[in-house]
């Protein structure tokens, strides 16, 4: 038991700083009958986000507001979005945001290293959200996989 | 006392000492021996002195020094490379690389630089690549001079740049590539572009031009020139007049605000002659046949998600147009495209059309010189598949169906285009009844990707007629009972150099199965659930790559190590290896062959128990009898005759006493 304790010591001195720490959670909106809150599960950094409105009747084209530190260059960019509700998947899906032969926004092709905010629309359709608490996986990562923004976010629609 | 001993005995004969050998470096990793580090992310304040003073691409990203200066990087004099990413450095002092002679790219982005020392870049013999990105440059008077003599590309996005007018000492001999996105630059005037001597790619994306100085370009030649996301297209055209331009990227993006495309607006470009152009996501506003009028010398066009559901026919000034892009659009047939405006058409791409796209029929007969055609992501569906739908495309050499709706080929599905050297047709479900062979016909054919097509892989003519086919991908179809019979698909393509049958569920595969493929360089058999035995359908293979990554490999018989020896390189990454003495001779031959096998990271033991997660190279096994083993058998030996002589004496005398 104490060569347990002793090699779980040295594996949380030696793991990379940050691991471990978790970022505060935040709310990116809280309207009537919606809240969305989320937390950044990147170990290296939090990320600021928020949309401009909240409602069960999701609008199309929705305008967001997000401000992160670029830790790799994002001429290629991809989302991964996860959906679960009471612990099963319900949805997963990946999109591409920036591609080589299509940089959909003009954030594209940004260094590392550079701080974005970007304030604008989404191209998401438009649709309701059904009564209930949702788990949603986020993430975004470029060509090498490596991870440029990760967030679990939890939907409560009433 | 005896079986005590004979235990212990047993226990030294079959002891095995294991030594389990771990590096661990909290600090830098290591990405090349004595050469390249990453040292990003740890809060450094100073450069480590783990790392070798011979270090020559350093990336120190996200870390803390406020003020570099001679001291800091004094020790790294062999530096080629160097990542200063978001260090908060304010302060460039004097002479800091003075010593880096042979110090080519500095990378600055995202520091918040307060001031940089007349001679902070004095030192490197050829500086060529420097970038400024996002560090709060305002006037281009801040990048000190004295050493850029070299530089061939300069990165200045994300900054307070509203003017390109280089300080008249500023050296651009040699500069080729400047980078100005994402800065406030609303005039070019003719004296900014004269001061640009060289500078033949030019990058203005996220900027606003509002205006040029007409014949600020006037008989310049650039080989890109990018004005991304501006609000006015016609400004930029016009101020292009009698400039000559490859490569011209002209798009919008997402959430750019544009005006709609008309026909006057591009009338700037009869005025200069450009070779690309791109108008990715604009809108157009009515399409006449006269839009394109000044595109006659153009051999490239890009109309990526360009919101079109159709081009008019007899659209005027495209004859000489090589390439054209109309991916991300909205078509519904594919005749909508009227592919007979453009004769001399080679590649073609519509991929990823956002609707369900018809191939029709004939649509592309005029595209007599068509090479290349792109039509994957595309939703088609077709129930017999492709010789009416690409009819007279004869000289076609690479086809695109990949990520598609099921399609039904049935023989010689392909006879239209028989000079195909790559076809590709990954995720799309293809129909064909056996025994219909729909390649036949290709005898070209060099590269054909089949992976994920839920393939009916029993059809043993499915791949008849391809006589030079090189290139094969079967990755995640499944074989009948999991195993690859003596006799199957692979028949007919002798001529394989390179096979993937990753994924494919396989439990087995017959020794015989791959006795025809004498060419084979790179076989991968990886996720699949093979065991040792396997090898042996190798055995003719000599000088492979050969991928057995994620097996369900535990023990290699020695008879099989030779077959191994033979090849060139070899994955056995996540496999459930057996790390006891009944493996013994695989493990030395393992730990005796590390220079040939790959991903030796993920090559560990799974049993027994105590060696799990133990890389296979870190183990060491004794299987023989160690030297303490001799010692003891000899004193047990020993002991033993001594043992039989006493009993042997007193048996002797008992007999004699009863006498």
């Amino acid at each position: 038991m104490k060569g347990f304790a002793a090699a779980f010591l040295v594996w949380a001195l030696v793991s990379p700083q940050g691991g471990g720490e978790t970022w505060p959670a935040h709310t990116a909106c809280r309207d009537g009958n919606l809240e969305v809150l989320y937390q950044s599960c990147d170990p290296l950094q939090d990320f600021g986000f928020s949309a401009d409105q909240c409602s069960k009747q999701l609008k199309p084209n929705l305008n967001i507001r997000f401000g992160i530190v670029l830790r790799e260059d994002i001429e290629e960019l991809f989302l991964d979005v996860a959906l679960f509700a009471k612990g099963s998947s319900i949805l997963k899906f990946s999109y591409p945001v920036c591609e080589v032969d299509l940089p959909k926004f003009s954030f594209c092709g940004r260094k590392k290293g550079e701080q974005i905010y970007y304030a604008g629309p989404v191209n998401n359709p438009g649709f309701e959200i059904p009564v209930g608490e949702y788990q949603v996986l986020l993430e975004l990562y470029n060509r090498d996989h490596s991870t440029v923004a990760c967030a679990n976010a939890t939907v409560t629609c009433s | 006392m005896a079986p005590c001993a004979g235990c212990f005995l047993l226990a030294v004969l079959f002891s095995a000492n294991c030594k389990v050998i771990t590096f661990l470096d909290p600090m830098c990793t290591e990405k090349e021996a004595s050469r390249t580090y990453n040292c990003e992310n740890l809060g450094l304040k100073e450069i480590p002195d783990t790392l070798p003073n011979t270090t020559e691409f350093l990336e120190f990203g996200f870390n803390f020094l406020p003020t570099v200066q001679n001291t800091t990087f004094s020790r790294l004099i062999n530096l080629i490379f160097l990542d200063l990413t978001r260090c908060h450095i304010n302060w460039v002092h004097e002479d800091t690389f003075q010593n880096h002679h042979q110090l080519n790219t500095i990378v600055l982005t995202g520091n918040p630089l307060i001031f940089m020392a007349e001679t902070s870049l004095n030192g490197p013999m050829s500086l060529k690549h420097l970038f400024l990105t996002q560090t709060g440059i305002s006037n281009l008077e801040f990048i000190p001079v004295h050493n850029l003599g070299n530089l061939e590309s300069l990165h200045l996005g994300s900054n307070h740049i509203s003017s390109i007018n280089l300080p008249e000492n500023f050296p651009t001999q040699n500069l080729k590539v400047m980078d100005f996105q994402n800065n406030a630059i609303h005039y070019i005037s003719s004296k900014d572009i004269n001061a640009l001597e060289q500078v033949t790619n030019l990058n203005f994306n996220g900027n606003d031009i509002k205006g040029i100085e007409p014949g600020a370009f006037n008989s310049k030649i650039f080989q890109s020139l990018k004005f991304g996301g501006t609000l006015d297209l016609s400004v930029i055209l016009k101020g292009l007049q009698n400039s000559t331009i490859q490569s011209l990227w002209l798009g919008t993006f997402e959430d750019t605000d544009d005006q709609d495309l008309t026909s006057a607006m591009l009338e700037g470009l009869c005025e200069m002659s450009v070779e690309s152009i791109n108008l990715q996501k604009h809108h157009f506003s009515g399409f006449s046949p006269s839009t394109f009028q000044c595109f006659t010398g153009l051999r490239e066009l890009d109309l990526t998600a360009t919101h079109l559901r159709e081009l008019p026919s007899g659209l005027e000034g495209m004859s000489s147009l090589r390439k054209l892009i109309l991916s991300a659009n909205s078509f519904e047939q594919l005749c909508q495209i009227s592919a007979a405006s453009f004769p001399s058409l080679t590649d073609l791409y519509i991929k990823g059309n956002t609707r369900k796209l018809d191939l029709g029929t004939r649509c592309l007969e005029k595209l007599e010189n068509l090479r290349k055609l792109d039509l994957s992501h595309s939703d088609i569906e077709a129930p017999d598949c492709c010789n009416l739908q690409l009819q007279n495309l004869s000289q076609l050499q690479h086809l695109n169906l990949s990520y598609n709706e099921p399609l039904g080929l049935q023989d010689q599905a392909f006879k239209e285009c028989p000079r195909l050297e790559l076809l590709d047709l990954a995720f799309t479900h293809l129909h064909v009844s056996a025994p219909q062979s729909p390649f036949q016909n290709l005898h070209l054919l060099q590269v054909l990707n089949l992976s994920n097509c839920l393939l009916d892989t029993s059809n043993e003519h499915l791949l008849a007629g391809l006589l030079d086919l090189r290139h094969l991908n079967l990755h995640g179809n499944n074989f009948q009972d999991g195993s690859l019979s003596k006799t199957n698909l692979l028949q007919p393509v002798g001529s394989l150099e390179t096979l993937i049958l990753s994924s494919c569920d396989l439990l087995s595969i017959d020794q015989q199965a791959f006795h025809n493929l004498g060419k084979m360089s790179h076989l991968d058999l990886s996720h699949n659930r093979l065991t040792g035995d396997c090898i042996d359908a190798l055995s003719h293979l000599k000088g492979t790559y050969l991928n057995l990554a994620a097996n369900n490999i535990h023990i290699i018989p020695p008879r099989l190590l030779l077959i191994l020896s033979q090849q060139s390189t070899i994955n056995l990454g996540h496999n459930p290896l057996d790390c006891t003495c009944s493996n013994i001779h695989f493990i030395t031959w393992y730990q005796e062959n590390l220079q040939k096998l790959e991903g030796s990271g993920e090559t560990m033991c799974a049993s027994p128990p105590f060696l799990r997660g133990v890389k296979l190279s870190d183990v060491k096994l004794s299987c023989g009898i160690t030297r303490v083993g001799i010692f003891f058998l000899m004193v047990f030996v020993f002991l033993l005759i001594i043992l039989l002589i006493f009993s042997g004496k007193s048996i002797l005398r008992w007999k004699y006493q009863h006498i």
